[in-house]
């Protein structure tokens, strides 16, 4: 309780050994973060087996979604792109997914979860360059890359 | 001695002007952008590895009740007469009266581009440029209630339902928990309806825009729905005497969740307490 957001830097170690994930801060701060945030930018949601099954032909898709092309590729995580510009989704437990986007629900595919954040953008409004890297933090750390 | 958290709708102007004030200032200081990174590195969903402390785990409700900890210390170290008003989504839900007025939150988006464009917070004024963003707009964005496709705020009925719930959280601990109190309240169901996203998670949807995504915290409201949301957790204690934060004791080996959430004495990143501490904060804040 006598922690204030300063003190964010306070109490990192792991509640227990290896379960916690490095954060984006931490990785950003010092030549090692740096190294290891671009080496990360490519898995974009590393995830999970889940307990659902997943279709085995929905592994890509490419096509213009309300003026914005969406692309994606299921290699063993999903790398989705908006307009070209990384979109990071995120897997639930049950196998649907949700991206940055649209960040409180989820969507059976991650066709539909990227459908769904296209829904969300303004015209003539993007995605952060940053994205896929600012997501990719979330696992960061040696949880980033089981893909 | 304790403070109190006001309803917003019980706020004198001076309250409000204070509270805008106190906000603009964190900003101004760099510090409120601190906030906002915490939030968006913190969601881990439970379908990727790592530890859960923020969203989709049990200690959903003590990390987000010493995040708005920070925020209030924060903010009364600006001003200490300022605390964190909540609003009471089961009462005020026009979205055109509090918390969404001039003096305060400032309204909806214009239709174009769901820009704020009233208030303290709107762009135009100055002081609220947002830099943590997930897409590339510099200004606050709301769409209350989904105007191109409405949907209503959650109500009493939805909330009671999460308070009757007698157990904390179950097992799995994750979002797919059909019971306990937390996830009914977190508010992730199953399927793709509109009944996949209750309580919490509804009114992020309600409000739109910026509050949709992991960037929500750059919307002033998310502290005071927050807020509320912290309130019923001490409401369902209140109702539910005894009841205690679950798990007790960390998952242990061969189980799913081995690592990934927090037991109720085990220290919750990126602060050095545990959710047990928490359970209690009557000597620091209570609600009016």
């Amino acid at each position: 309780m006598s922690v204030s957001v300063g003190g964010v830097s306070v109490g990192r170690e792991p509640v227990r050994p290896g379960a916690v994930r490095r954060t984006r801060r931490e990785a950003l701060r010092g030549a090692f973060g740096a190294v290891l945030a671009v080496a990360l930018v490519p898995v974009v949601a590393a995830s999970r087996p889940t307990r659902s099954g997943e279709d085995p032909g929905d592994t890509a898709f490419d096509e213009t979604y309300r003026g914005r092309r969406i692309h994606g590729v299921l290699k063993g995580s999903w790398q989705v792109t908006v307009d070209g510009r990384p979109l990071h989704l995120m897997r639930r437990a049950d196998g649907t997914w949700l991206s940055m986007v649209d960040h409180y629900r989820s969507y059976p595919t991650a066709l539909e979860a990227t459908r769904a954040a296209v829904d969300e953008l303004s015209p003539g409004r993007e995605l952060r360059e940053a994205d896929g890297q600012m997501g990719q933090m979330h696992m960061g750390g040696d949880h980033g890359v089981h893909a | 001695m304790a403070y109190t958290r006001k309803d917003v709708s019980t706020l004198t102007a001076a309250e409000k002007r204070r509270f805008v004030a106190a906000m603009l200032e964190i900003k101004r200081r760099g510090e409120y952008d601190e906030f906002v990174r915490t939030h968006i590195e913190f969601f881990v969903p439970d379908g990727e590895y790592g530890l859960r402390s923020a969203h989709m785990a049990p200690s959903f409700l003590p990390w987000h009740r010493q995040f708005l900890l920070d925020l209030e210390r924060a903010l009364r170290r600006v001003d200490s007469s300022v605390t964190v008003p909540y609003w009471d989504w089961t009462r005020d839900r026009s979205a055109s009266a509090l918390p969404w007025t001039k003096d305060l939150l400032g309204g909806t988006g214009r239709r174009s581009d769901h820009q704020v464009t009233t208030g303290p917070f709107a762009y135009a004024a100055g002081k609220w440029k947002i830099t943590e963003n997930i897409t590339d707009e510099p200004y606050l964005t709301r769409d209350l209630g989904r105007a191109g496709a409405p949907i209503a705020l959650p109500t009493r009925s939805d909330l009671d339902g999460a308070l009757a719930d007698p157990v904390y959280d179950v097992s799995p601990w994750d979002s797919t928990c059909r019971t306990g109190f937390r996830n009914r309240l977190e508010g992730w169901g199953t399927g793709s309806g509109s009944a996949s996203w209750r309580n919490h998670n509804r009114v992020h949807k309600w409000v739109g825009g910026v509050m949709l995504g992991g960037a929500s915290v750059n919307d002033p409201v998310f502290w005071l729905h927050h807020a509320f949301i912290d309130l019923q957790w001490s409401r369902w204690q209140n109702r539910h005497r005894g009841a205690r934060y679950l798990p007790a004791k960390p998952p242990g080996p061969g189980d799913d969740q081995e690592g990934r959430v927090v037991a109720r004495q085990q220290r919750m990143p990126p602060w050095d307490v545990t959710p047990e501490q928490l359970e209690d904060v009557s000597r620091i804040y209570r609600y009016a």
